[in-house]
């Protein structure tokens, strides 16, 4: 059962509840609309705001992601069932040009982009949260399994309790001016627990599904949706391998991401033995247009330099510092020590242990090597340089 | 209303029942309008009477402010810009229909008398003229004229009218085509022949019977008179000026209807106008919004030659002025007071 105390100890609002106000993003999931159902019942004066973030109808339709025209309408009935009033953002121009266009051009340039990040950082914290400021809000709430916590006066960000639900990947661009105003109420509960407390205020989304993947892609296809953004810019071309024989032809480097190993369309070869005849997509040469494939110890990178970093701790004197790693949302963090560029916001990276198939695009998310759950803050993959660019490529 | 099966296709008492409050009903609005009662159809709303009408029509030429059933079901191949008071350009028609009619018979001239969103009236009288001139059949979409001001078919030679029974007090899900019947209408809807084969479907008799009632009280009424209500949206607009002047009123210097208001400000968009109003209990609408809830820009403002406004534009609407009248602190101005403080403080 959900201690309703704790909720509001967590919201970190002082006084009475009910003299406070709080927009809840509601995307017709059951995340969302849980976290307006406990703030409800902890008395906050609650509005629901949704992003209408793309037109469903032209944007190919689909089940089973965030923001369709079905989701809309959900995050509609549970405001009614709870009460509050909610309100539609018409935010689909913005959305094309800072998240989908972005998307769009990062797997020009053969980087694998993370758009939800890019929502997140552009759309649902800048401008939505700017409109939950214009409506007199104390603070914006959203669903995300992420823990603020204040300690000796400093805000910081911690993993979800639930590890299998931890969002903190997606949010580590998330500024500590932000961080003073949203609010994850989520964050200490199981998807179980999330679940228990739709079904108790009998919310039509209890039993509703999670979404899997990113809103504005139906089924995963998201070369298609680049080809649908991009017409004409993608281009066959050939597959090679690192010493420069070509081994056949593909229809687009989009096709592709750093460390794909099935559906690369080339059989094993003769005459190989064994462990080399497992062909990994090595590097994306966008120049030559080439998809450069080969054995899975080519993927070996031991360094890598990371953009536009965001910190979200106070940053210690010294600019180098052991810290965990996550290169991938999927992945395990790793070992490795930071060294910052102050003045240019980047940073370079190196692991203890050499990493395969870390892919430009994606983001490097720091943690408290004393501390796991501890978000440090990120960064974007910018380069990440792996064996075959320390081989010489004349025959390429 | 009698307790029965008041299905209007049956033989039995009851049916003939519901045939006589269809054709009672008939016979109301007919009066309203003052056309012959035979030539009314009723449909489930404007909108469908709409569709009903143009899908027998190829060439349609239309306004730039018409409703989105006018503008959706005219296929907007035909449209006629408005001035900057939102009053459609009679000289721009005259042209275009000169040229148009060269190659084209059986055109319809589709004008709005009242605009739904600004309250501006239309010189329809103008535009049939230019119309009938080029021979063209005239449709009037009157659904915001209706109660505001006179809708008199006898002193103007329209062929077709539309009208929907809400916008006079009735239920909603009920509309009225008048049509002229020299022309043959085939109709969209199949089935059962009901409405003289223009419309099947078993009748909306509680609809029907509402708009009838309406029609009846509204044809009793002396006059259209909008007196209080001008005076309560005068005061409300004089005190918004003072408060806020950099308010845009559209179409302030034309001639309006009493009940709406079209207003904006240049730095603050209309959703977010709708939502901190409707948060101080302020029920007001935007230009334009789907069913999704989603605020687009407004046509309507976008023709008037407002662009950068057409996201911002935000509609109030008053009462009839009967019921103003008769009741008692439905509007008081203290809240039109509150409701200016609150756009100032937007």
């Amino acid at each position: 059962m959900i201690n309703i105390n704790h909720v509001i100890k967590e919201m970190d609002l002082e006084g009475n509840p009910s003299n406070h106000r709080v927009v809840v993003a509601m995307s017709g999931g059951v995340d969302s609309s849980v976290t307006a159902a406990l703030l409800v019942e902890a008395g906050y004066d609650v509005v629901g705001l949704t992003m209408q973030l793309y037109d469903y109808g032209k944007t190919l339709q689909k089940k089973g992601a965030c923001c369709a025209g079905s989701d809309i309408n959900d995050a509609r009935l549970v405001s009614s069932k709870l009460g509050i009033p909610h309100y539609v953002l018409n935010y689909e121009s913005l959305f094309q040009d800072q998240v989908m266009n972005d998307f769009a051009d990062s797997y020009l340039r053969g980087e694998t982009p993370i758009p939800c990040v890019r929502c997140n950082q552009t759309v649902k914290f800048t401008d939505m949260f700017d409109r939950a400021k214009k409506l007199g809000a104390s603070a914006l709430a959203t669903g995300h399994y992420i823990r603020r916590k204040k300690r000796f006066g400093i805000t910081s960000l911690y993993t979800g309790l639930d590890p299998i639900k931890d969002q903190s990947y997606f949010l580590f661009a998330t500024t500590k001016k932000q961080l003073d105003f949203v609010r994850f109420p989520l964050g200490s509960l199981t998807k179980d627990e999330t679940r228990s407390v739709a079904k108790r205020h009998e919310l039509n989304v209890a039993d509703k599904p999670d979404s899997q993947d990113i809103c504005f892609v139906p089924e995963g296809k998201y070369a298609d949706v680049v080809r649908k953004l991009r017409p004409g810019s993608v281009d066959k071309g050939y597959i090679i391998d690192v010493n420069g024989n070509v081994l056949g032809m593909h229809s687009g480097i989009i096709d592709f991401t750093i460390g794909q190993r099935k559906g690369i369309g080339i059989g094993g070869r003769k005459g190989v033995d064994d462990n080399d005849s497992i062909l990994y997509v090595i590097a994306l040469d966008t120049k030559k247009n080439n998809v450069i494939v080969g054995p899975r110890e080519f993927l070996s990178c031991n360094k890598i330099k990371i953009s536009d970093c965001n910190w979200i701790i106070d940053l210690p004197q010294e600019s180098e510092f052991n810290v965990l790693v996550k290169l991938r949302n999927s992945s395990q963090p790793v070992i490795g020590k930071i060294k910052i560029n102050f003045e240019n916001n980047f940073a370079y990276l190196l692991f203890d242990q050499p990493q395969f198939g870390v892919s430009t695009g994606q983001a490097a998310v720091f943690y408290n090597i004393k501390e796991s759950s501890h978000v440090l803050g990120g960064g974007w993959i910018a380069e990440a340089p792996n064996k075959l660019a320390d081989n010489n490529l004349k025959n390429v | 209303m009698d307790v029965g099966p008041l299905n209007a296709s049956s033989i039995h008492y009851y049916g003939r029942k519901g045939k006589d409050i269809i054709e009672d009903a008939r016979t109301h609005i007919g009066k309203l309008i003052n056309t012959n009662k035979n030539n009314i159809v009723f449909t489930s709303s404007a909108t469908e009477a709409i569709n009903l009408l143009f899908s027998n029509f190829e060439t349609i030429v239309v306004s730039s402010i018409e409703h989105m059933a006018v503008l959706s079901s005219s296929r907007g191949d035909h449209i006629i810009p408005v001035n900057h008071d939102g009053i459609v350009d009679l000289n721009f028609l005259e042209l275009y229909l000169e040229k148009l009619v060269k190659h084209n018979k059986n055109t319809l001239v589709s004008v709005m008398w009242v605009n739904n969103e600004t309250g501006v009236i239309q010189p329809i009288e103008d535009v049939v003229k230019i119309a009938k001139k080029y021979e063209c059949f005239v449709h009037c979409d009157a659904a915001q004229a209706l109660g505001k001001i006179k809708v008199n078919l006898s002193e103007i030679e329209l062929d077709f009218l539309t009208i929907s029974g809400h916008k006079i007090g009735a239920p909603t899900g009920i509309g009225v085509l008048v049509y002229n019947d020299s022309v043959n209408l085939k109709p969209q809807i199949l089935g059962g022949g009901q409405e003289k084969g223009m419309r099947a479907g078993t009748e909306n008799i509680l609809g029907i019977r509402g708009f009838g009632e309406a029609a009846k009280i509204m044809t009793n009424k002396l006059d259209n008179d909008s007196t209080q209500v001008k005076y309560l949206r005068d005061y409300l607009i004089n005190k918004i000026k003072i408060l806020t002047p950099e308010t845009i009123i559209f179409g302030e210097n034309a001639n309006r209807v009493a009940n709406t208001i079209l207003m904006a400000l240049p730095s603050v968009p209309g959703d977010l106008a709708l939502m901190k109003l409707d948060l101080d209990y302020f029920s007001v609408s935007s230009g334009s919004a789907c069913s999704s809830g989603k605020i687009s820009k407004s046509h309507v403002v976008s023709a008037m030659g407002y662009e950068k406004l057409a996201y911002n534009s935000v509609r109030l609407s008053f009462p009839p002025n009967d019921i103003v009248l008769n009741s008692e602190n439905l509007i008081t101005i203290q809240e039109l007071d509150r409701l200016a403080q609150c756009w100032s403080n937007l």
